[in-house]
C-alpha cells in the first residue's frame, strides 16, 4: 500500500488485497460466508430442534469447531421468520462471530462485561454458556441498537443480564468483572459488505484503531486480576488487530492466552516491524481459511 | 401491576410475581446485581412484559405459563400456529384440543406443542367460533 495515500480517499480493492497478501493471505477478495445458525440451549434441546427443522426440509450441517453452530445448506422458507426462530430456539449468527463467546467460555460463577453488546448475538450466547447464572452487564452507546438487543434477550430466554445505554468509555475505572468481551466497533470486512472496497478510507481505520485502544484501556481497568479479556474484530486491518495487541502488551500487564480455534496465527511481522512473538497465539481468520468472514481474536489475561 | 395481574387471572395462572422492577413501562422480576447508574439502565433480569391498552406478556412469561398445569390452553397444529403468529385469529375447527376451563368470552394461551405462541380470547365471529388473537410471538418481527 502506498504510504502517501490520502487518508480521505477510499483505498482501492487492489490496495487491500495486496496488503492482505503481504501478511500471508492467499485470498482473492471474492470470498463469501455461508448462512449459519446457533442453537439456543436455554430454549430448546439441540437434537429436537435439528430434527424439527430437518423434517421441514431444512438442510443443515454441523460446523465441527463450533459448540452449537450449523451451516444452512438450504431451506424452503426464511429461517428468520419461523416459529422456532420466534420462540428463540436458534439465532442466525455468522460462523466466526460465534467464536468469541465460545472462547471466553463464561460460567455461572462469572461477572461478565459485554462492552459493545448490541444487537446481542454474543450476549445471548454467553448467557447460554452461563446457564442464565452469574451476571452479564451489557453496554451499548446506541439506543436504537439496544432495542434489538432487548428483543433478542427476551426472545432467547435470557434472565441474567442488565443492560445500560451508555458509552463503555464512561464506565468507572474499577476492577469489577471476571471476564470481559470487547467485540470492538471496527472497519468491517468485504465478506459481509459487498460495497466495502468502495468506501473504506485510511481515515476510518485510523479513527477505529484509536477508539479501540481507548476501549482496551478501559477494559483492562475494569478487569479483575487473573480475569480474561476477549478482544475481537471483524476487520482484517493489522492496525485494528495485531498492532493493537502489541500496543496492549507494551502498555499493560497482560499476557496472551492460547486460543483453540481454526484460522491462522496472528501475524508478527507487519510493515517491516517485528511484533511480540506471543501474538502468534491470536487467531486471524482469513475469509479463505475456513469459510467465514474476516475476523481476529485475542485472549488476554490480566496479571 | 394491575394489568399484569388481570392477564394472569384471565389465563388461569396462579403465578403472582412480587417486587417488580419497572423500567420505561416494562416490568421485570429477579433483577441481577446492577453496579452502574440506574438512570442508564434499560433492562434487568427476567422481563415479564409491558402495559399497553392491555398487558403484553413477554416470551419469557409465556413459556413460564406454558409449563403451569392450571393455565387455560388451546393447542393448534403447525399450519394454524403459523397463521396465528402472523396475527390471524384461529377458527375452532383448527384447534386440536382445549385444556382447562376455556369458555366463550374467556382467554387462553395458544400452544404449539410444548411452546406458547401467544394468547387469545375464545369468542364468536358471526356464526363461527374463533380464538381471537390478542398477542403472538410474531410481534418480534413486527416491532423491529
Amino acid at each position: 500500500m502506498d504510504g502517501t495515500h490520502s487518508p480521505l480517499i477510499p483505498l482501492s480493492r487492489e490496495d487491500f488485497i495486496e496488503l492482505y497478501q503481504s501478511l500471508g493471505a492467499t485470498l482473492t477478495g471474492d470470498e463469501v460466508t455461508p448462512k449459519t445458525l446457533r442453537v439456543n440451549p436455554l430454549a430448546t434441546d439441540e437434537s429436537t430442534l435439528i430434527k424439527t427443522l430437518t423434517a421441514q426440509g431444512v438442510d443443515l450441517e454441523k460446523i465441527p469447531f463450533l459448540d452449537y453452530g450449523y451451516r444452512i445448506i438450504s431451506s424452503p422458507f426464511s429461517l428468520g421468520a419461523s416459529i422456532e426462530y420466534l420462540l428463540g430456539h436458534y439465532f442466525l449468527q455468522e460462523t466466526a462471530s460465534q467464536l468469541p463467546a465460545q472462547l471466553l467460555a463464561p460460567s455461572g460463577e462469572d461477572n461478565v462485561l459485554d462492552m459493545a453488546s448490541a444487537p446481542g448475538g454474543k450476549t445471548t450466547q454467553m448467557a447460554a454458556y452461563m446457564g442464565n447464572g452469574g451476571v452479564i452487564t451489557a453496554v451499548d452507546v446506541n439506543r436504537l441498537r439496544l432495542y434489538a438487543l432487548e428483543n433478542n434477550l427476551e426472545r432467547m430466554g435470557v434472565r441474567n443480564t442488565v443492560v445500560y445505554n451508555m458509552d463503555s468509555l464512561d464506565l468507572p475505572d474499577e476492577p469489577m468483572f471476571t471476564k470481559i468481551l470487547l467485540d470492538a466497533p471496527c472497519s468491517g470486512n468485504y465478506v459481509t459488505d459487498s460495497r466495502w472496497f468502495g468506501k473504506r478510507k485510511k481515515a476510518h481505520i485510523q479513527h477505529n484503531f484509536m477508539m479501540q485502544r481507548k476501549l482496551l484501556t478501559k477494559a483492562v481497568s475494569l478487569l479483575e486480576k487473573g480475569g480474561a479479556l476477549l478482544y475481537s474484530t471483524c476487520s482484517l486491518e493489522p492496525e485494528e488487530n495485531e498492532l493493537n495487541v502489541q500496543w496492549l502488551l507494551e502498555n499493560y500487564d497482560v499476557k496472551l492466552g492460547d486460543i483453540d480455534a481454526p484460522g491462522s496465527p496472528g501475524v508478527t511481522e507487519i510493515f517491516g516491524d517485528l511484533l511480540d512473538e506471543s501474538i502468534k497465539k491470536c487467531r486471524r481468520l482469513w475469509p479463505n481459511d475456513v469459510g467465514t468472514q474476516g475476523f481476529f481474536i485475542a485472549r488476554a489475561v490480566k496479571q | 401491576m394491575r394489568l399484569l395481574r388481570k392477564f394472569l387471572i384471565q389465563v388461569g395462572s396462579k403465578y403472582r410475581p412480587e417486587d417488580l422492577l419497572t423500567i420505561n413501562n416494562k416490568r421485570f422480576i429477579e433483577p441481577v446485581d446492577a453496579r452502574l447508574p440506574r438512570d442508564k439502565m434499560t433492562y434487568n433480569g427476567q422481563y415479564l412484559g409491558m402495559n399497553r391498552k392491555w398487558f403484553i406478556p413477554s416470551n419469557l412469561l409465556l413459556q413460564k405459563l406454558a409449563k403451569e398445569e392450571e393455565t387455560k390452553k388451546a393447542y393448534v397444529d403447525r399450519d394454524a400456529a403459523w397463521f396465528f403468529v402472523v396475527g390471524r385469529d384461529i377458527f375452532e375447527e383448527n384447534i386440536q384440543r382445549f385444556e382447562g376451563d376455556v369458555k366463550l368470552g374467556r382467554y387462553c394461551l395458544v400452544m404449539y406443542g410444548e411452546s406458547c405462541i401467544g394468547y387469545g380470547r375464545y369468542e364468536t365471529s358471526g356464526s363461527l367460533r374463533v380464538v381471537k388473537n390478542m398477542f403472538d410471538v410474531g410481534d418480534f418481527l413486527r416491532r423491529e
